[in-house]
């Protein structure tokens, strides 16, 4: 993103993040963090092709973003993970919500689509619910369908919005897994190292794994740069994060 | 992306009970004051939903061949829904209508020994205007409140921009779907209203003594219907089943709805659907006049 200006999703016209000037290398694992409100979604879905910039250009893989037949090709290389339940389709059931974006780009039918769903099924320990209509799933296992329904298309960035938010430890220790997975490279990326982008105030949890760190707040972007430079800012919304609830 | 746009709203200084008030405001512009703005918002709305059928039909034909076995069994899906679990009450309409309307013309016709305008009356009735009216309506009723509901809360919980973030084109998975589907309902279910009224009709002159075998009845019948006649039904009914599922698709996701939201969209669908049907109606009226 060059000069970007993010507008707020349900208001075009009105800017959220300004200036945003922000540069993803492949195998990289960025958090950006900020308080509630403060526009790190809408970043998160400019960047993924669904809000046109206000301003400035946003180019993923090189390629801008603003034609829409582009820009859908471009999407399949980018998953992107909703907050709270991940937005699954509730009247689906986890199979099916996986098998979407398969069955569409490669024009299979839900049984054709086995042979590249179930992999994914078994690589995030879905497979045994996999009936289950989505809606019936609690927050922390709908996300992981999420997580599933995203990577189905073996995209080469993974955007996560709050990530961490509500997982208890056992959930936690988990993603954690997931995300050294995706980043290390595995079957799911084809071998390659991922690159992953995290938005989340809950900035503890991420400390250990990302590389890059931003910040959002009061309608700025601020690249901070490594873990040891985040934790060494006097920013006091940034003390405020890492102190988290006492 | 759908082709949102903020609510089409003309400010104006609300009262505390949500009622509109023109403090100070001249006695014509309070009396004609609402009635422009709903004159303004129903336009807005024409026009958006001129966009999203313009859409649509784009989509229905640029991306033909694509996703064809998501598509279609969605489309089957449709058909379903707004055509076979619709076919009772299509019969039962049927029924009534060849009761009331097939029924008693025949016997009034037979009571003043005019039998010849047996034929043009019925297909000017049932075949022409009541046939596809009420399959269209019917089909509103039965399926367009809960599509709007449905879309609408798909909406508002972010399906949308979900199917995005998938690479899943909204209109080609929500929008196609429905509007093949209804308007193939309102095909066939126009055949099934148009012979089920005419079936029980004879039915009930035939037991109140009309001395005529169902071979001559429907004889008579068909020797009143044009040849043009049949593109002409089918010109109808799809362009009310177009419609209908454009207008019932258009409120249910244009605008992301709150749950107090959908009373009023569900009401709104049902009202512009029927203005809608009924301008179509009329504009193939000079083509049955010349006919």
């Amino acid at each position: 993103m060059h000069g970007v200006t993010v507008s707020h999703p349900r208001s075009p016209r009105v800017a959220l993040v300004k200036d945003v000037e922000w540069d993803v290398q492949p195998g990289e694992c960025w958090v950006v963090t900020g308080g509630q409100g403060s526009g790190k979604t809408a970043l998160l879905e400019t960047a993924a092709g669904l809000h046109p910039a206000l301003s400035g250009e946003v180019r993923v893989f090189g390629e801008p973003m603003e034609v829409a037949a582009r820009a859908r090709r471009i999407r399949r290389r980018v998953g992107l993970v909703f907050d709270g339940h991940g937005r699954v389709f509730p009247r689906m059931t986890v199979y099916e919500n996986v098998a979407l974006p398969v069955t569409y780009d490669h024009d299979l039918s839900l049984a054709d689509a086995a042979e590249l769903v179930d992999p994914i099924l078994e690589a995030l320990e879905l497979d045994r619910i996999a009936d289950v209509p989505a809606g019936r799933l609690g927050r922390a296992w709908a996300r992981r369908v999420a997580i599933a329904r995203a990577v189905a298309l073996r995209p080469e960035i993974l955007l996560m919005d709050n990530p961490v938010t509500g997982l208890d430890a056992t959930n936690l220790r988990w993603w954690r897994g997931f995300a050294t997975r995706w980043l290390e490279g595995n079957p799911l990326t084809g071998g390659k190292a991922g690159t992953l982008v995290l938005a989340s105030d809950e900035v503890r949890p991420l400390l250990s794994i990302g590389h890059r760190f931003a910040v959002v707040n009061d309608g700025t972007w601020r690249v901070l740069g490594d873990r040891a430079a985040f934790e060494s800012s006097d920013e006091p919304l940034l003390k405020e994060l890492l102190a988290g609830i006492e | 992306m759908l082709p949102v746009e903020p609510s089409p709203t003309v400010p104006a200084p609300v009262g505390t009970a949500g009622t509109t008030v023109l403090v100070g405001s001249a006695w014509w512009v309070r009396v004609f004051g609402p009635v422009g703005r709903k004159l303004l918002r129903t336009l807005t709305d024409c026009r958006r939903i001129t966009a999203f059928a313009l859409i649509t039909l784009a989509t229905v034909f640029t991306k033909a061949g694509v996703a064809r076995r998501v598509i279609r069994p969605l489309i089957q899906l449709q058909i379903l829904r707004a055509g076979v679990r619709v076919l009772p009450i299509i019969c039962f309409l049927g029924a009534a209508l060849g009761v009331v309307i097939v029924g008693q013309t025949t016997q009034l016709l037979l009571q003043v020994g005019q039998t010849k305008l047996l034929g043009p009356l019925l297909v000017n009735l049932v075949v022409r205007e009541l046939a596809p009216l009420s399959a269209a309506l019917v089909v509103l009723a039965r399926v367009g409140t809960a599509t709007v509901t449905e879309l609408g809360t798909a909406r508002a919980l972010g399906e949308v921009e979900a199917l995005e973030a998938l690479g899943v084109d909204p209109i080609h998975y929500l929008v196609v779907p429905r509007v093949i589907g209804i308007t193939t309902a309102v095909v066939c279910l126009t055949v099934y209203v148009i012979l089920f009224s005419l079936g029980v009709g004879y039915l009930f002159s035939f037991l109140r003594g009309l001395q005529m075998p169902p071979g001559e009845f429907l004889g008579i019948v068909a020797g009143a219907m044009e040849w043009v006649d049949f593109p002409l039904l089918a010109m109808k009914t799809m362009a009310f089943g177009f419609l209908a599922s454009l207008i019932i698709c258009y409120h249910g996701l244009c605008h992301p709805l709150r749950l107090e939201e959908v009373g009023e969209a569900t009401t709104r669908t049902v009202a512009q659907t029927v203005v809608a049907c009924l301008l179509v109606d009329a504009l193939f009226v000079p083509i049955y006049v010349f006919l």
